[in-house]
């Protein structure tokens, strides 16, 4: 099934049991090769033009359409917008991936290493799910944990996120140059106007963790009054590398060695290691 | 789907609109056209339209699926089968268990073993599980889906036993198979024993499991004949050896088993394991229909044999400028469940253990052993891959203790030609190795990015990644490495060729399968050479032409190039006799140039065409080069037909706190004897590099307890194009080989052996790590 609007979307999927919602299909379609998954039938997302692009409320909200693509949100005039999502999206697979892959196919996949969940985890984001003749607005976290899921019948038609205008980055260890999932990833977003930082860690965990002491206790070491030479907010790089191992520490438990799980105690000491680093140098591109 | 005229137009449209494009580009631009020039792949063209034809798109009237059952086990004896819940389901035509096949020697209960020079494997397994993924039962339904599910439904209880998966514990273990666990312990012992050298430098050594990945997984299409035989379509590597052991198998005589080779969708020495092509037709055979099989990736990861995992510990000993006094070393591969070319792959390991060096005292003890691990085979330079990024790093390490510079250690120690290895044997094929060093330090090296800050720098992590120019360190590594071409030990190389000429054109027909090597592009460019004929078909491979032997060990060039080559010139004798003797002149006087037929003195003056017009003439050569002779107890004996070497830098960046390299450029000289196609040599030494790259940094197969890992393309990670490196060719170093096919060497598994060891040393060199394993992950290549 083809529908050719959000309305016609949400009829046909709460008049066909079984049904499964369609973007990209480049999660769904692994799933059904592997055999993990044979839908009744499928409803396929790509002819909602609405859900293709982007519009603004109150000025200070961007609402994006699930049916965003990864290189569509790549463009400069998005990544203007929001640039770690962006940069996110820029490193999501490649390029044929890219092209057809979305924005609600990676939420509602909810992989560990969704590489815009990070992104949308640290800008606070929510998330619109639409069933026929009604929508409710949950936090994009909650979809994820499972504290809100989204419920058979429900589409993700819009992602709300705040526009900060400021700097924020997103930043992945991949363990290789060409197109990677992310061993590690950290999203990190200025919030001048609440002189806040936020962050997350993505892929070390079900779910991206937010170091929350961490982003306070940064906010913190911000003079974020003084500007460096190029008009930046400045810090300490001392500062910054505390604030690495901070977050590392929050969000990768340490395992202590026993004797038996020696591997797990190494494995543990690199991801803190590397989310350590790209904690700490995220700091360094959002403030120089 | 498109019915073959419409393929052969667009083929013939695409041709000529490219034809039409060269002429516009230059019209003086002659065709390539002979030995030496950059002929273009003959299937290059319909594999970059798509309409190169594969197994996997094979269909007959009637067809059924098949699917087959695998062990989840890497260890377990089967206790019971039942297939009765599979034979029940609509749509399933049979299913077969060991029980169906033909007896194997003294009744043992999985019928005929097989294996390229040990038989040791079952088609099916019926008493013991020896690695995750072994075959057990397959069925034949009417459709892909009812087959699997079937598949799936056959209830087998297993005895699940403690795998063996350490290849070390592989001596006290129990043994796994009635051979035992030891597949081959080979010594070698040559000079004194006692000598001792001023510095010593010792090291341990792994590499991880390498996969072929064939871009293709394993598919092919069984037909039932009237007479009692199987027809097979697939993508072998080895039509005629694989129809004997299919045969066997099946107890059935060859000649009722026909082998057609359809396109080979990537392969690096054996493809097809012959327990996915005897299931297909004895599923053929039970059900008297044309049955089709497409392994999924998974099972394409369990099914065909990887590189041999290796552990290697060595013992350099020098004099104080650095000369090698003695070389001691212990060689442990791990072949997996079945013997398969374990014991070819441990006579190369061992035999170049010193690498392309002169010492004169070696002592090394080397041993394949069997494991519950999957099985281990044939795979570009094997055993000669792990022994080179060994001793080359050593060579590193000996040269920190000199001193000096890594390319100077090298020096000081190259093999030339006429030297002795520690087999005894005299290398008296050229063994160009100062050269080639020459060769890639005196090419230009990369920008640095500092010297060109406007570039558009790829850092380590790729783009996008995580990269930061201020953790980046460049790194820039030596290695030369050799290889043996052709069968060893003993072997039987032989192959058959003929070639016809009518009227304008000429066909050759051989069974060398053109693997992706390039095989069928150098047939037509010798008979170009040969006869001046312009046009020159390949003839499609099945198993009832004449035996040319495998693809692999780069034999094809020598032993079926060379049989191509005689049959051309008997079918050039053929023609010119009857010129020469209406001219009263020998035969020797004329010669065949630019599409003429020109005598001594210039008098005759006759196209190629003229004098074959309303001629068929024919002839079949046989191409059998040198024998040679197994190593004996001490590792001694004139082993090899000739030796390949290859020399290589490598510089890559790392970034020293995520350990993430980027191999910026691989710079190679290679001896290859003669430059038969520039172009192709270039195609197989990028590709050689690739595959090496992937080893060093990404490629393995891991186990956990004997179970696959990572058998998937997301999870067994294979170097993109991002991941590859800027291949530039220093040199290819054209000393003739005498006694070689057109003077020339093999050039597909030289730079795939040596790569590995040149970014490991480009690593070292980096970040000052020892850099011990490969691949080389990140965890290994953080020094910040
Ligand atoms: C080779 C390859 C590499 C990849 N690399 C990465 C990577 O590096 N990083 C990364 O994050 N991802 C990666 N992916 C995963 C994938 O591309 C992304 O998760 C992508 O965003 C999925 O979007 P899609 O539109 O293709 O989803 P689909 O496959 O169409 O759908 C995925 C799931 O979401 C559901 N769904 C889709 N849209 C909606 C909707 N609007 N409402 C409700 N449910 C919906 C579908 O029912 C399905 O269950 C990769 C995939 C491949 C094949």
């Amino acid at each position: 099934m083809l529908p050719a609007s959000l309305d016609e979307a949400v009829e046909a999927l709460a008049a066909t049991p079984g049904a499964v919602p369609v973007a990209g299909a480049t999660d769904l379609m692994e799933a059904v090769n592997a055999g993990r998954l044979r839908p009744a039938a499928l409803i396929g997302l790509g002819r909602i033009t609405e859900l293709r692009g982007w519009r603004y409320e109150d000025g200070g909200t961007a609402v994006l359409g699930a049916g965003l693509t990864h290189a569509r949100m790549d463009r400069p005039d998005f990544a203007a917008l929001i640039p770690a999502l962006a940069d996110a999206a820029r490193t999501a697979g490649p390029p044929q991936v890219r092209n057809v892959g979305t924005l609600g196919g990676n939420v509602a996949t909810a992989a560990p290493a969704g590489d815009t969940l990070p992104v949308l985890a640290a800008l606070e984001a929510t998330a619109t799910l639409a069933r026929a003749g009604s929508t409710r607005e949950v936090p994009v976290s909650h979809l994820l944990t499972g504290l809100d899921p989204l419920r058979p019948g429900e589409l993700l038609t819009w992602v709300r996120v705040p526009l900060l205008n400021a700097p924020q980055v997103f930043l992945k260890a991949t363990g290789r140059s060409g197109p990677a999932r992310a061993t590690a990833s950290v999203a990190l977003v200025l919030d001048p106007a609440r002189r806040a930082v936020r962050c997350a860690v993505g892929a070390v965990a079900p779910v991206p963790l937010r170091p929350l002491e961490a982003e306070t206790w940064v906010a913190g070491c911000i003079d974020w009054d003084a500007r460096g030479e190029d008009g930046a907010t400045v810090i300490d790089p001392a500062a910054a590398a505390a604030f690495g191992e901070y977050v590392a520490g929050a969000c990768v438990p340490e395992v202590l060695p026993d004797g038996t799980n020696e591997g797990l105690a190494q494995g543990a000491a690199r991801v803190r290691r590397t989310v350590s680093v790209l904690a700490r140098r995220a700091l360094g591109r959002a403030l120089k | 789907m498109s019915s073959p005229t419409d393929i052969a137009s667009a083929a013939a449209a695409a041709q000529s609109a490219l034809a039409q494009s060269a002429v516009d580009d230059d019209a003086q631009t002659p065709e390539p056209f002979g030995l030496g020039s950059s002929a273009p792949r003959n299937d290059a063209l319909p594999k970059a339209l798509g309409i190169y034809p594969y197994a996997a798109d094979l269909w007959a009237e009637g067809l059924l699926w098949g699917a087959v059952l695998r062990a989840p086990h890497p260890h377990a004896r089967i206790v019971s089968v039942d297939t009765s819940a599979a034979l029940a389901l609509p749509g399933v035509h049979a299913v077969i268990t060991a029980a169906d096949l033909p007896p194997g020697p003294e009744g043992a209960p999985d019928g005929a073993p097989h294996g390229p020079i040990v038989a040791d494997r079952p088609i099916l397994a019926a008493g013991l599980i020896r690695h995750h993924g072994e075959p057990v039962a397959a069925v034949a339904a009417d459709h892909p889906d009812t087959a699997r599910l079937a598949a799936a439904s056959i209830v087998v209880e297993y005895e699940v036993l403690e795998p063996v998966t350490d290849p070390e514990q592989a001596f006290s273990a129990p043994p796994l198979h009635p051979d035992g666990n030891l597949f081959r312990h080979l010594p070698l012992r040559t000079g004194d024993p006692e000598a001792v050298g001023e510095i010593i430098v010792e090291g341990l050594y792994q590499v991880g499991r390498q996969d072929p990945a064939p871009i293709g997984a394993e598919a092919g299409l069984a037909v039932p004949r009237p007479d009692g035989g199987v027809e097979l379509h697939l993508s072998s590597t080895d039509p005629h050896g694989d129809r004997d052991r299919t045969a066997a198998c099946l107890g059935l005589e060859p000649d009722r088993v026909r082998l057609v080779v359809t396109g080979i969708p990537g392969a690096t020495a054996d493809r097809e394991d012959l327990s996915f092509q005897v299931t297909l037709a004895m599923l053929a055979l039970r059900t008297g229909r044309p049955v089709k099989m497409t392994l999924t990736r998974e099972e394409s990861f369990q099914t065909h044999t990887s590189r041999h995992p290796a552990l290697l510990r060595y013992r350099h000993h020098a004099d104080a400028e650095g000369r090698l006094v003695k070389v001691e070393a212990q060689i442990l591969l791990d072949g997996g469940a079945y013997a398969d070319v374990s014991s070819e792959a441990l006579a190369a390991a061992t035999a170049f253990s010193v690498g392309p060096y002169v010492c004169p005292n070696v002592f090394v003890d080397a041993w394949a052993v069997r494991t519950n691990n999957p099985p281990a085979g044939r795979m570009r330079g094997e055993g000669a891959l792990q022994t080179c990024f060994a001793y080359e790093s050593q060579l590193d390490q000996l040269a920190v203790r000199v001193g000096v510079e890594p390319l100077e250690i090298r020096r000081r120690n190259a093999m030339a030609t006429g030297d002795p290895m520690p087999t005894g044997q005299a290398v008296t094929c050229p063994a160009p190795v100062a050269a080639l060093l020459d060769a890639v330090s005196a090419s230009p090296l990369p920008a640095l990015p500092m010297d060109d800050p406007e570039g558009d720098w790829l850092l380590p992590g790729g783009p996008g990644g995580a990269g930061d120019p201020a953790a980046v360190r460049r790194g820039i590594g030596y290695a030369v490495g050799m290889v043996h071409m052709l069968g060893a030990e003993g072997e039987d190389e032989v192959s058959t060729a003929t070639v016809r000429v009518s009227g304008d054109h000429a066909t050759v027909i051989c069974a060398a399968v053109d693997s992706g090597q390039g095989f069928a592009t150098l047939a037509r460019q010798i008979v170009q050479d040969v006869l001046g004929v312009t046009e020159v078909y390949v003839a499609p491979v099945d198993s009832d032409q004449s035996i040319a032997g495998p693809s692999a060990r780069g034999r094809h060039t020598w032993v079926s190039g060379g049989a191509v080559e005689r049959a051309a010139l008997m079918v050039r004798h053929q023609l010119l006799q009857p010129i020469a003797a209406n001219f009263g002149m020998s035969v020797e006087l004329l010669s065949i140039a630019d599409g003429k037929i020109t005598s001594y003195d210039g008098v005759l003056g006759m196209p190629v065409g003229e004098a074959l017009e309303g001629k068929e003439l024919w002839a079949t050569a046989q191409c059998r080069p040198h024998p040679t002779e197994p190593l004996d107890e001490a590792g001694q004996g004139d082993a090899f037909v000739s030796i390949a070497f290859c020399a290589m830098r490598a510089v890559v960046d790392v970034d020293i706190e995520l350990g993430t390299v980027r191999v910026v450029d691989v710079t190679v000289a290679q001896d290859v004897g003669r430059a038969l196609n520039p172009r192709q040599i270039e195609d197989r030494i990028e590709a050689g590099v690739a595959q090496g790259v992937g080893l060093a940094l990404l490629e393995d197969l891991r186990t956990e307890g004997g179970r696959l890992v990572n058998p998937s393309l997301t999870g067994y990670r294979l170097p993109t194009a991002l991941d590859t490196p800027e291949v530039r060719i220093a040199a290819l170093l054209e000393e003739r080989d005498v006694v070689a096919t057109f003077g020339a060497k093999a050039v597909s598994a030289a730079p795939a052996v040596v790569a590995p060891a040149a970014v490991a040393a480009a690593v070292r060199a980096a970040t000052g790590l020892p850099v011990g394993r490969l691949p080389i992950l990140p965890e290994d290549a953080i020094a910040g």
